[in-house]
Formats: structure tokens, C-alpha cells, sequence
């Protein structure tokens, strides 16, 4: 029976280590889609003229969760009269929770809400490149980060478990 | 003898408040003692009164969307402007960039947008306007029947529509009367024995259909063919190309190269429906692109409207290779 506990503890640890870890390597991927939602949206803005309701409506259909439900929410909020500005910053506010993105990657994404379609095509066009650059920086670093601390917190949970049987023993 | 038949669209201000930005969507929600049928106009202009015109005059509003005098009234701000743009181009200026060019927007139901401010050129081209000082919102209307007492005047004894230019100055009811009359010749009236014909639309301005998303919000019938938002004078061989219609309707014909085109298409053996700015024949006669047709006869119909009662009075129908006056509205 307390071998069983034992066993159940390291598990239970092993766990959390897991889940972290997990956490952990979906940022990169997270920077990545959202790298690719960009694109998209430039490439909607510049050659289609798509007005931004629509331009999200494809975003939706084309990316994976959590951004779709990033993109369906703003295409709500300016279907509902809301400005560009406010509806970005307010599907920030609703849908961090679904994100696995720290601070910093947030106030990148944040950039991004302003001054979107205000201006011409042109202009569009270097705001969401300039945006881009800072992603790509910012997804290689998360991604050699993501590696290590990934790792580290597979085996961290189990050994974090296995220490406390130990000292229970 | 022709009707006045006056019915539109069923506007309501709610509707109406969705347009505009801050504390205008605020009063256009709460107008209740104005009917939204009565108003052609909404004028906004930075630091002006809030101004409705309308067949029954000018009507100032207040912050309670109440009418009112001048000096009580409602005063445009900045911020309402740039609110209000942004509601109107969902937020996307950069999707409406070539109609900024032109000068208006179009909402969807055709209504259309005037908009003014600081011209951006590039040479001798607009690029586009900044600093937006003032909009002046045009309501559509959709007023059917009128047409149906038209179309006699305008067909031949063999039943083939002549080519016709509907000529009125400014809010007299052009694009209305071109509306309905499209729907009547696409769908055919069978009491005249006319079949429904193939109809070509070349909407530059995207009033006539109101086109949004691909789906028209007027009814132009089941044989119309619309291309939206493109220049007539492209337009028309396109269609001619394309579409193979039996007649070709476009809105406010006036550049040189829309009349060049017009010409072309007519020689491959389509009908021709038109309208142009010009409040009598004569003021038509005065301008040098339309002049060319009167001289070569080109339409052989001509529909004069004024506001006599209300946008949309047909004032006369003319037949210009016989000089006779088909119909003269009488009191």
C-alpha cells in the first residue's frame, strides 16, 4: 500500500513536471501561428484591400486554436461596431488565458492593435513588417528557451517525486 | 398618364445610428420624433450643427436627438468624424482608398457617402484625403412602380427598347427611376408584351445594387448581370465581352471616355440606358461630352426629372429623331 503511494507521488509530480513542460514548448509554436496569421493579413491587406472584418473571418478558417478564437472574437467585435484599436485590446484582455505567451510576447501582439487600418495599404504593409521582424527574433529565442527549460522540466517533476520518497523513506 | 407612386424603403433611425461613431450613434438611436423616410441628407461637419435636409426642409438636431434651433443644437466634434469614418470602413481606411480618391463611400443598400477634407496629391492625382472636415451621408431610396408607366414611352412599335438617357440635376431621383426600370426590363411586363431582357449593370459607384459582398440589396431582376464597382468606360466592353447582354444600364454618364465607350457598345448591337447630370436638355447641350450624343442622335429617348413632387417627378419624355414631346407632365 505506501509503495503504492510512493509510486502515485512520483506520478502525480511526473505530471506537473509534464504539463509544464508541455506549456512551455506551446509558446514557440504559439509565436510561430501568430508569425503566420501576420503574413496572412498582409497579404490580405496589400493585395486584396480586404476590409479587416473579412481579412479575420480567413485567419479564422486558416489557423489552428488559440488564434482562431483570437481572430473570430475581433471579427465579432468590429462586426459590432467596435474600432480596430479597442476590439484588438479587448480580445487580448478575454482570450490570454488560452495562450501559453508571456508578458513580453503580449506587449508585441498589443503593437500590432495599433493603428491597424488606419492608414493606407503601404503603410499597413511596413506596421505588420516591422511586427514581423520582432516576432521572428522573439519565436528563435523562445524557441532555443523552450528547448531547454522544456526538458528540464520533464525530468524535474519526476525527480522532485522521487526526492520526496526518499526523504519520506 | 404617369403616377407618382411614392413608396421606400422602411428606414428606421436605429438602423440609421449604426453608421456613426461616439455620442452621433448615441442621437441618431434616440431620434424618434422625425420620420427617417423624410430625411434625404445627413450633414456632419467638424464644429457645425447636426443637420438633417429633407423634403420637408432643413432640421437641426440636438444631443437628444430632438429637433430643434440652430443655436441648441448638437455641435460636430473631430472625434465624432474620425469615429464615424471608422465605423463606416469597419475600420479598414486602407480598403476604402480608391473611393476616398473619388470623394464618397458607399454603404451597403447603396446609400452613398460624400466625404471631404485635405486632398493628398501625388502630381496631379488625389492619393488620397487626410484631416476629414466633413460627410455627407445620402440616403437611397427604393421607390417601384414608376418605371412600369415609363416604359411605354421608350419601346419601339416592335417592341426593342431605344437607347435613353435620363437627364436631372442632383437628388432628383436619377439612380431610383434607372433602379426600378432595370428590374421592370430585366423581369419583362407581359400586359406590353415585352419579355424579360438580358440586362449588363456597370455600377461604378455601387448606388445601383448596393452591392455587399457579392449579394445586391436592391432587386434589379433575374436577367441583370452586375459589375460592381468598376469604371463604366472599362465596364461596358467587358460585359459586351463577357456577358452578352441585350441592354447596358450605367449611373451618370459625363467622362469623355465613358461617351467613347458607350459609342463602341452601342455598335455591337446592344441597348443603351443611361442617366447624366443636366437639368434640362438645353444645360445638357452645353457640355461638350454630352453634346457629342445629342448631335449624333445617339439616344433616341430622353427621360427629363425634377422635384416638383418629390425626387423622381418625371417632368418629360422626349423623342429626339422625331423633335416631339411624348409625355409633359401637367398639373
Amino acid at each position: 500500500m505506501l509503495v503504492l503511494g510512493y509510486v502515485g507521488l512520483i506520478a502525480g509530480c511526473g505530471g506537473i513536471g509534464l504539463i509544464i513542460a508541455a506549456r512551455i514548448k506551446r509558446r514557440p509554436q504559439e509565436l510561430r501561428e501568430f508569425l503566420t496569421a501576420l503574413a496572412l493579413l498582409d497579404t490580405e491587406i496589400v493585395w486584396g484591400a480586404t476590409p479587416l472584418p473579412e481579412a479575420f473571418a480567413t485567419l479564422e478558417e486558416r489557423l489552428e486554436k488559440p488564434w482562431q478564437g483570437f481572430f473570430a472574437e475581433l471579427k465579432e467585435r468590429l462586426l459590432n461596431g467596435e474600432s480596430a484599436a479597442v476590439a484588438w485590446k479587448g480580445a487580448i484582455r478575454s482570450q490570454k488565458g488560452q495562450f501559453a505567451l508571456n508578458k513580453e510576447d503580449w506587449l508585441v501582439v498589443q503593437d500590432v492593435g495599433k493603428g491597424l487600418g488606419q492608414s493606407d495599404r503601404q503603410q499597413q504593409h511596413k506596421q505588420l513588417e516591422l511586427v514581423q521582424r520582432q516576432l521572428t527574433l522573439l519565436q528563435e529565442q523562445a524557441g532555443a528557451w523552450a528547448e531547454k527549460q522544456g526538458k528540464m522540466w520533464s525530468y524535474l517533476g519526476f525527480l522532485c517525486g522521487l526526492a520526496v520518497v526518499i526523504i519520506l523513506v | 398618364m404617369l403616377l407618382h407612386v411614392n413608396s421606400s424603403l422602411p428606414f428606421e433611425w436605429i438602423k440609421i445610428a449604426h453608421w456613426f461613431g461616439g455620442n452621433l450613434s448615441r442621437i441618431f438611436a434616440h431620434t424618434s420624433r422625425i420620420s427617417a423616410a423624410d430625411i434625404e441628407e445627413i450633414r456632419l461637419r467638424i464644429g457645425q450643427p447636426l443637420l438633417l435636409q429633407g423634403c420637408k426642409g432643413d432640421i437641426f438636431l440636438n444631443a437628444s436627438g430632438n429637433p430643434c434651433r440652430q443655436k441648441e443644437a448638437y455641435y460636430i466634434t473631430h472625434e465624432d468624424l474620425a469615429l464615424t469614418l471608422e465605423r463606416l470602413t469597419q475600420s479598414s481606411l486602407y480598403a476604402a482608398e480608391e473611393k476616398l480618391k473619388q470623394g464618397f463611400l458607399t454603404l451597403p443598400g447603396g446609400h452613398r457617402v460624400g466625404v471631404v477634407g485635405e486632398a493628398v496629391l501625388r502630381g496631379r492625382e488625389i492619393q488620397t484625403l487626410k484631416h476629414i472636415s466633413a460627410l455627407n451621408f445620402r440616403l437611397a431610396r427604393e421607390i417601384r412602380g414608376r418605371a412600369r408607366e415609363l416604359i411605354p414611352y421608350l419601346l419601339k412599335p416592335d417592341g426593342e427598347l431605344c437607347h435613353t438617357l435620363i437627364l436631372s440635376a442632383p437628388r432628383a431621383g436619377k439612380t431610383t427611376l434607372l433602379r426600378d426600370l432595370i428590374c421592370f426590363l430585366s423581369s419583362g411586363v407581359p400586359e406590353l408584351g415585352l419579355r424579360g431582357q438580358t440586362l449588363g449593370v456597370v455600377d461604378e459607384r455601387g448606388e445601383l445594387a448596393g452591392m455587399h459582398q457579392g449579394i445586391p440589396t436592391y432587386d434589379l431582376g433575374p436577367r441583370t448581370d452586375i459589375l460592381d464597382g468598376c469604371p463604366k468606360a472599362i465596364g461596358m466592353s467587358m460585359l459586351v465581352r463577357s456577358m452578352a447582354p441585350q441592354i447596358i444600364a450605367v449611373d451618370e454618364l459625363g467622362h469623355v471616355d465613358d461617351v467613347q465607350a458607350l459609342t463602341d457598345a452601342i455598335r455591337t448591337g446592344v441597348k443603351i440606358l443611361a442617366t447624366a447630370h443636366a437639368s434640362s436638355r438645353e444645360e445638357a447641350l452645353e457640355r461638350p461630352t454630352l453634346a457629342g450624343l445629342f448631335k449624333e442622335q445617339v439616344f433616341s429617348r430622353i427621360v427629363l426629372l425634377n422635384r416638383e413632387q418629390g425626387p423622381g417627378t418625371i417632368a418629360g419624355v422626349y423623342d429626339t429623331l422625331n423633335g416631339r414631346n411624348l409625355y409633359t407632365r401637367t398639373e
